[in-house]
């Protein structure tokens, strides 16, 4: 995989991937990160994560919560609200039909 | 009140200012590195820019608090990261203008046009849209 490619690629889903980790699973940044370590993007950093999680608070996608931490200054946790559910589900529409075209454009390929 | 206001501006900086002196020492080079090119850079009013310098002081505070790298913070391209930040803040008044300035004047440019794609499409002055 060109992780140049995957980085570009990433660049404009990688909001509604964020809301899907986040559904019925409230999360800090350095978590969200980690998730998105473990599924396999090895790239994504900190700080691009953090500025991601500014957009969806500043678009009113998700509640936020300060909670203490034993090390360091508070938390603020994340939680999808409804506005955030609805663009999650247009997310996954546009989703659907984008990779339904591409898929087309393979075969055709092929 | 305008005095008010910068009165209250200074006093957030001085406050950012007091958060960061507190960073281990290379972190603190990195915040410095980035409220310097947010300085020259940012097409912002104060307010926000102000914003934009808080976030990233909590940012680099949870970071050193958690053992979080600078490049796992920031990645390979500083510029792209700060760029990326910077755009989920509102814009500046003047470049807003600007903004409209241009719209208006590729509005008017094209006022004996029709509107829509397809109508640019019969016109003849084709866009990428109808390269297919």
């Amino acid at each position: 995989m060109g992780s140049r490619q995957m980085t570009e690629m990433l660049k404009g889903t990688l909001e509604g991937v964020v809301l899907a980790l986040l559904r019925g699973q409230p999360a800090y940044g350095y978590e969200i990160t980690t998730l998105l370590r473990e599924m396999g993007f090895a790239d994504i950093v900190e700080g691009t994560v953090y500025a991601l999680l500014i957009r969806i608070e500043q678009k009113g996608l998700v509640d936020v919560e300060k909670r203490p931490s034993e090390k360091g200054p508070p938390r603020k946790v994340y939680s999808l609200n409804a506005r955030g559910e609805q663009e999650l589900a247009e997310f996954w529409t546009t989703w659907s039909f984008l990779s339904g075209q591409l898929e087309q454009l393979r075969r055709k390929e092929g | 009140m305008f005095i008010t206001r910068m009165i209250e501006e200074k006093r957030r900086f001085r406050r950012y200012k007091e958060r960061t002196a507190q960073l281990p020492s290379n972190y603190r080079t990195a915040v410095d590195g980035f409220e310097r090119y947010l300085m020259v850079f940012a097409p912002n009013k104060g307010s926000d820019l102000q914003a934009m310098l808080d976030d990233l002081a909590d940012l680099f505070e949870e970071s050193a608090a958690n053992g979080t790298s600078i490049r796992e913070i920031v990645g390979d391209d500083p510029v792209e990261f700060i760029e990326t930040f910077r755009r989920n803040y509102p814009i500046g008044d003047w470049i807003l203008k600007e903004h409209r300035r241009l719209v208006r004047a590729i509005n008017l440019s094209t006022e004996n046009e029709g509107d829509t794609p397809a109508a640019r499409r019969t016109n003849g002055s084709t866009g990428e849209e109808s390269a297919s």
